[in-house]
């Protein structure tokens, strides 16, 4: 089944780089937001299963999509990648109800991992 | 710079510069154990003319400190990094982090966290790239006993373009600001112009 | 690998330290140079805690400096500028030095051995031809800078230096309300001095001279060669009664003794005009010279080898003069 998958990053690179990583036989349906505004548009306007996010964005940032999605009790699962890889922020994060952090560069193999890890493929 | 750099190359630069930086603030702060947050830096590329005028306003007339170290990679990747300090509240940082309490060892903290923030943050940054570095010893200068600006300005003459990255970080309750210069030569540009085009290409 | 045959020869005879320690800083290589230098032999300190060995050694800095290495996998530094020496070593240089010691560039690296195992490498550069320089030239700063504010006859303050003193003085004594006087003095007849015995006796008469009035004088006082044979002094936190104490003993300390030039016995006599700071304003250092110079003038007048106090009265004739 298509997973609908919503990639947010304000980086163009940074999209390109997660979009590279998804392995190949990840069946995917996705759309990009370049900011937390955009990606609440989305994500209030279609279906979406997982979310690609990253914190450091303009507009409205990783923390507040987050906090956005918790409190209107959207369904979708969030893994947030980031450069900024502070425990304090894995924390934050993690509370906020992400499934999984990881840290830029992306390693394929481990988003593999994590994918495996929650069932998404 | 647009004229040098596409939109998407900037964006490009800009995200590997992040990720460098998270990677680098990262490791500091588990090092020294104290630093709570680091802000994404903002990046500027601008011809080395335009560094002096904007610097004189920060670091002349108060106590202000330059540490600049060399560093050489594949590929004609070469330059100088220079992080930048006011001086005002070093020494309460560096008894925090264990330093004593005279200049000399003042300095020889600032010597340690500028080689720490450049040699980490140019490290991850070659590694993004394929490349990988070399770094000369770090050279510190004080206002205490020189003049900054003019030293600054010594420095940046012999190089074409400026990559000035504004870093500030917060240490528990006193915030420590500090500029990094990334000083690059003309031919270096082109490099690095190249390695972004095929970063892109590969997406 | 096939490069083996030169890495120990040339570790061998490289000028520089090369120091190898494992994750617990004990030692496992030290090249020829550093075992030379510091006499020890390999096989003896193998296996030994870095610290043991090296006992001189600034530990707790060592150690923090090799666990950023071990921990972050980067390049650490140590100039001599900021630390002399890293590990004591005796110097060879042939010319004397303030230290005996080396004076050592590290350079600390990250290196995995072929299990991946964590140690660093320390690289000694010896820089003791730098350090030597570097204290040739302060030296050579110091007698230079010296020269730019000293009289080279008399040792006393040359004039361009004593008058920035004096303008600086009188801004602060002006800014912390404290008194403040100066005192100008002349060598009296000192062309018939020069005449009689010559400009080499009265070049040592006015060494001599300036030598005793020095010898009176306070560390916070400042004294000037103002002209040929004319002195100023800036007395600090002295009022006007304590600066004509002061000008009095100077008068006689200069009368009572006769300078020895060559067989020659020569009397000489001073005249001290004196003044305290009496105004406020940017200015306030010329005219407290102008006073000074009035006073002067008056004690020549009225029979040389005294002291005479700058008056109020005098202002009329002040202006003239100072026209």
């Amino acid at each position: 089944m298509t997973l609908p998958v919503l990639i947010c990053d304000d980086s163009l690179l940074a999209r390109k780089q997660v979009r590279k990583s998804l392995p190949e036989f990840f069946d995917a349906d996705i759309v990009t937001a370049e900011n937390g505004m955009q990606a609440l548009t989305i994500l209030r306007s279609q279906e979406i299963g997982l979310v690609f996010l990253d914190l450091t964005m303009p507009e409205l940032d990783g923390i507040g999509v987050l906090e956005a999605i918790k409190q209107e009790a959207m369904d979708c699962f969030v893994i947030v990648i980031s450069a900024d890889i502070q425990p304090e922020m894995q924390k934050r994060v993690t509370e906020l109800g992400a499934l999984a952090f990881i840290h830029k560069p992306v390693n394929p193999e481990k988003l593999v991992l994590i994918l495996k890890q929650y069932g998404l493929i | 710079m647009r004229r040098v750099f596409s939109e998407e190359q900037l964006d490009c630069l800009q995200e590997l510069i992040n990720v460098a930086m998270g990677l680098a603030s990262n490791k500091l702060a588990r090092f020294l154990s104290t630093f709570v947050y680091l802000q994404v830096p903002s990046i500027a590329l601008v011809s080395s003319a335009q560094v002096s005028p904007q610097f004189d306003n920060q670091y002349s007339g108060v106590d202000s400190a330059l540490v600049s170290q060399g560093f050489l990679g594949n590929d004609g990747l070469t330059g100088e990094a220079i992080v930048l300090y006011q001086l005002d509240n070093a020494h309460r940082i560096a008894t925090l982090l264990g330093y004593e309490t005279d200049s000399a060892s003042e300095l020889e903290m600032l010597t340690d966290i500028s080689s720490i923030l450049t040699t980490t943050f140019l490290n991850s940054l070659a590694e993004q790239i394929d490349n990988s570095l070399s770094y000369s010893a770090p050279r510190v200068l004080s206002s205490r006993q020189e003049n900054v600006a003019e030293a600054l300005l010594d420095t940046v003459c012999h190089w074409d373009l400026a990559l000035k990255v504004d870093i500030s970080y917060q240490l528990i309750d006193h915030s420590f600001n500090c500029d990094m210069l990334l000083l690059i030569p003309g031919e270096a540009v082109l490099t690095i112009q190249q390695i972004l085009v095929r970063i892109l290409e590969e997406c | 690998m096939s490069d083996n045959w030169f890495t120990s020869p040339v570790l061998e005879q490289l000028n520089s330290g090369v120091l190898v320690v494992d994750e617990q800083f004990q030692l496992v290589y030290l090249n020829t140079f550093l075992q030379r230098h510091a006499t020890v032999q390999l096989d003896e300190v193998k296996g030994k805690s870095l610290f043991k060995v090296f006992a001189d050694v600034p530990e707790a800095w060592l150690r923090r400096k090799f666990a950023s290495v071990l921990e972050l996998q980067s390049p650490s530094f140590s100039s001599w500028e900021q630390r002399q020496y890293v590990i004591k070593l005796p110097h060879m240089r042939p010319f004397t030095s303030a230290s005996p010691f080396m004076a050592q560039n590290c350079t600390m690296l990250p290196l995995n051995d072929s299990a991946g195992r964590r140690h660093v490498c320390l690289l000694i550069e010896d820089a003791t031809d730098a350090f030597v320089y570097q204290q040739r030239l302060q030296s050579t700063l110091q007698k230079l800078e010296y020269s730019n504010r000293i009289d080279g006859l008399t040792q006393c303050l040359n004039r361009r230096y004593w008058e920035e003193q004096l303008k600086l003085e009188v801004q602060r004594a002006q800014r912390y309300q404290q008194p403040l006087s100066l005192l100008l003095f002349d060598l009296d007849k000192f062309k018939q001095l020069n005449d009689q015995y010559g400009h080499l006796g009265g070049d040592s008469v006015l060494i001599e001279l300036s030598a005793r009035i020095r010898a009176l004088l306070r560390d916070t006082d400042w004294f000037g060669r103002y002209g040929g044979e004319e002195f100023g002094i800036v007395l600090t936190n002295t009022a006007l009664e304590g600066a004509l104490d002061v000008a009095q003993r100077l008068c006689l300390a200069v009368s009572s003794i006769a300078v020895i030039f060559k067989e020659y016995s020569i009397q000489s006599t001073i005249s001290v005009g004196v003044a305290q700071l009496n105004i406020m304003g940017e200015r306030a250092h010329e005219v407290l010279i102008g006073q000074a110079d009035v006073a002067l003038y008056n004690a020549k007048r009225n029979g040389r080898n005294r002291v005479v106090a700058f008056s109020a009265g005098e202002t009329e004739f002040l202006l003239k003069t100072t026209e």
